[in-house]
């Protein structure tokens, strides 16, 4: 995965060659990382849509009213 | 970097970005007190994690598209040729400002040593990104589900504004070619925007249960902590600040820019790539901040929240230009923005019932709105850009600023940008019985539940003995 193993080898390479991507991986992870990210991102959306919306029903069934809220301002 | 001088031109540009998008946190900073100050005790925390999670919700789908649209777009496409490969089509080939380059699989993308800007200048825009939601989300408090705002977030952060961002805030931009389009510091580009797109979602989100009487009377919730708001309107200055330094190109020769030879002109430019100076929009900044703050204590008779918020409106109203005013144009069209905005805002209001709980549709789209139209008044004639001057609707060449040409530009910027993908985003989430959160649940307060918790946690700590 390393990129890099040497920095003194590195910098002594040609310019154009020095002057690239360093990180792990560098040109054969992208695309992999990518489409990790998708469906990282893709769960988290249905995860928390769900929990939101048993939460949301939840709240609705118990029907408080406007000042209900008052008896449990904390002191702390 | 082999030469010192060409390393310290691109290490102090590299870090002037990166400074700017410090300095710009704070206005998410002062967005997140803003709107829990303006919000009720019982909404508090909800209203706090919706402003909070936008941060990441646009963040990754900027990087993932919404910079590639920045730079893909600038052509409409189908439009106006760009002037680097003379087509119309997307800008996806290997010139060098090409969105090829700006996909998450490029390797300037990421840690590159043979690049210092490109993550800078992603995340400069990026705060832009979060600020045109922010603006949304302080308009919509206390009745949105947050899988609704994240959507509409994504929508606004990472897709609409940066086309709207290609087409008139980018150097190859076609509104700039066809219309003459000049928008210097985002009175269009973000603020009358996201304002519009505020203004759709509200038309079908509602307003709060109480806000109008049986007759249709408009009834005033005002800011439950006056302090936070003030305190977070205060940060929004100040992250403003580095939206407007992030907004120039600090040290750029022009003269080769130009093709003109022989010549060497070093200075900082606006993001079209014409020259300013961070000298002279200090002036117009702070000028037309007081502009809006003067107009603003007197037509809202010294009301702390409107006076504050004017103070925004003003530099707001001024932004398009503010790279050319004069400080004393700035500080009266900051002064005509706010009158005109807070004049429609309650007109609306009264008219359409329109619940926006912080004003934002007034503050940020109306006077982006009309600050674009001012800006065509007050600039008519000026180049839209340095590359070349020509007529308007030519498209291959650069017409200059004119008034028709800049309200043309706020009617894209508030309606076709703004409201029109704002108002349709919400229908389809209300069709899907995902934008409004359930009538009971409002009028116990998100907050409920953990409220309760709290306070049962509270008895129980008091009731301990060891």
């Amino acid at each position: 995965m390393a990129t890099v193993t040497n920095w003194i080898d590195h910098l002594n390479k040609p310019a154009e060659e020095v002057a690239g991507a360093i990180y792990p991986g560098a040109g054969s992870s992208e695309g992999l990382l990518v489409i990790l990210a998708i469906i990282i991102w893709i769960g988290w959306h249905v995860l928390t849509a769900k929990s939101e919306s048993d939460e949301l029903e939840r709240l609705a069934r118990k029907r408080h009213g406007p000042n209900d809220h008052k008896s449990n301002i904390t002191d702390w | 970097m082999t030469d010192q001088l060409g390393a310290l031109t691109t290490i102090f540009t590299e870090f002037y970005y990166w400074i700017t998008v410090v300095l710009m946190f704070l206005i998410h900073v002062g967005f997140c007190m803003y709107e829990v100050g303006a919000s009720r005790y019982k909404h508090h925390q909800h209203t706090l994690m919706k402003n909070t999670m936008l941060i990441p919700l646009v963040t990754v789908t900027w990087f993932l598209f919404g910079w590639w649209i920045y730079w893909a777009f600038p052509t409409g496409p189908g439009i106006a040729p760009s002037i680097m490969n003379e087509s119309t089509a997307l800008i996806t080939d290997e010139t060098l400002f090409s969105a090829m380059w700006q996909v998450p699989t490029s390797d300037i993308m990421a840690v590159n040593l043979g690049d210092h800007i490109n993550g800078v200048f992603w995340a400069a825009f990026l705060l832009f990104s979060w600020t045109a939601a922010s603006i949304v989300s302080g308009a919509i408090i206390e009745r949105i589900t947050t899988f609704a705002f994240g959507i509409l977030a994504i929508a606004i952060g990472s897709v609409f504004w940066t086309i709207d961002a290609a087409w008139g805030w980018h150097f190859d931009g076609w509104m700039l070619k066809i219309l003459g389009y000049h928008d210097a510091y985002a009175s269009g580009v973000i603020h009358a925007i996201a304002g519009g797109f505020a203004l759709g979602v509200l038309m079908v989100l509602g307003p709060r249960i109480g806000k109008f009487s049986s007759s249709g009377e408009p009834r005033n919730i005002g800011p439950r902590n006056p302090w936070l708001v003030t305190i977070g309107l205060f940060l929004i200055y100040t992250g403003f600040w580095g939206f407007y330094a992030a907004c120039n190109i600090p040290i750029f020769d022009l003269g080769p820019e130009y093709g003109m030879e022989g010549i060497s002109y070093w200075t900082a430019t606006n993001i079209y790539v014409t020259p300013t100076t961070l000298s002279g929009i200090t002036f117009n900044f702070l000028m037309s901040l007081s502009g809006g703050l003067l107009a603003g204590y007197w037509i809202a008779k010294g009301d702390p929240f409107w006076t504050y918020s004017s103070g925004l409106a003003g530099i707001i109203c001024a932004s398009a230009g503010n790279d050319l005013y004069h400080p004393i144009q700035s500080m009266i069209i900051g002064m005509i923005g706010v009158v005109l905005s807070y004049k429609l805002h309650y007109w609306v209001e009264r008219k359409f019932k329109i619940d926006d709980a912080v004003g934002a549709v007034a503050v940020h789209g109306y006077a982006g709105f009309i600050g674009l139209v001012i800006c065509g008044f007050v600039l008519n004639g000026y180049p839209s850009s340095g590359y070349s001057v020509g007529a308007m609707w030519d498209g291959t060449t650069y017409a200059s600023i004119n008034p028709l040409g800049m309200f043309l530009g706020a009617i894209i910027m508030f309606f076709v940008l703004g409201l029109i993908p704002g108002y349709i985003i919400a229908k389809v989430l209300h069709g899907m019985g995902k934008l409004r959160i359930p009538r009971e649940a409002e009028i116990a307060g998100l907050d409920y539940e953990m409220m309760e918790t709290a306070k049962s946690d509270e008895k129980a700590v008091a009731s301990a003995t060891r």
